[in-house]
């Protein structure tokens, strides 16, 4: 998994899995809430995970817990909270340079991302934003 | 087997074991561990476990031996020497999920996969190499043979690179 280290952008799969560990959890339960959050349109594989959790502790941006059970739960670190935040400020400016060309009035009240469902239906941010659909290519 | 209401259960070097269940039940998927040091292999057959998959380990060799040991330059640090306690004869993972309705894939994202496909490259590209010069150096057919079975998988493995790397270049 290969971060942007010079512009300072994450992934979209690194930027949730930092999301997901801001509450202590073992990787099924990663893949979990990536998949809830999303309404299926990011769904990962374990391999995938496994390879992008390693890599995210080899940065120290999350950590293993000793939690005594049988699955290995991972929290974010102090350094990954920090890259989580770096990336949600870098999203709200491009957000608002984007409204500031594409029409801000115009664009104002739908700053909330909308995604499809896996059926093609809208998704779960879709559904909170009364159910607006764009293509799926919009994102 | 899956599709036809076969789930596995058990494997030897040359046997598989399967149980009845229904058509469809269960999905599998094979990955190549064999560049991976034991205790890394271990660890992600683990982590798949925890994922809620059942994990197989499989030869990818048929060779009765004890004693073994195998110089794998093409490896992972910590596994270039495979031993039979160690990662020879456990070069394969086959991986059981019981079907959702959804694709069962172990790598979903382009450089997860394009690291995979990379990693399975490299043996191959190491055997064409060796056997292509025992081919031409010691006149064998048979080598020769190797080579060129190993040339095949290389190519194979390098078209699915280059038309990630094209995927990746046309799409964000």
């Amino acid at each position: 998994m290969r971060d942007n280290a010079k512009g300072g952008a994450l992934t979209e799969v690194t930027f949730y899995i930092l999301l997901a560990l801001y509450t202590p959890r073992h990787g099924y339960a990663v893949m979990q809430f990536i998949e809830e959050k999303t309404a299926g349109r990011l769904s990962l594989g374990a391999g995938t995970l496994y390879g992008a959790l390693n890599t995210l502790q080899e940065k120290g941006w999350i950590q293993p817990l000793d939690g005594g059970g049988r699955k290995k739960e991972f929290a974010v670190t102090a350094l990954g909270r920090e890259a989580a935040e770096r990336e949600l400020a870098r999203l709200r400016e491009l957000a608002v340079i984007a409204a500031d060309i594409m029409g801000g009035a115009e664009h104002e009240g739908k700053a909330l991302p909308v995604f499809l469902g896996p059926d093609g239906g809208p998704g779960q941010v879709a559904e909170q934003n009364g159910g607006q659909r764009l293509p799926s290519g919009a994102y | 087997m899956a599709d036809s209401g076969f789930r596995l259960v058990r494997t030897e070097k040359l046997l598989y074991e399967f149980e009845p269940c229904q058509p469809g039940q269960y999905r599998y998927c094979v990955e190549f561990v064999g560049h991976k040091s034991a205790a890394e292999a271990g660890e992600y057959a683990r982590f798949l476990e925890d994922c809620g998959c059942r994990v197989f380990f499989k030869n990818i060799n048929l060779n009765w031996n004890m004693g073994k040991v195998e110089a794998r330059p093409w490896a992972d640090p910590g596994g270039r020497l495979a031993t039979n306690a160690t990662t020879y004869n456990r070069e394969l993972l086959i991986v059981e999920k019981e079907d959702d309705g959804k694709p069962f894939e172990l790598h979903t994202t382009r450089e997860d996969r394009a690291q995979y496909y990379r990693a399975c490259r490299r043996p191959a590209l190491f055997l064409f190499v060796m056997m292509g010069a025992m081919g031409v150096l010691l006149r064998s057919w048979a080598a020769g043979v190797f080579a060129l079975a190993a040339l095949a998988a290389l190519a194979w493995y390098q078209l699915a690179l280059a038309r990630l790397n094209r995927r990746s270049g046309l799409e964000e």
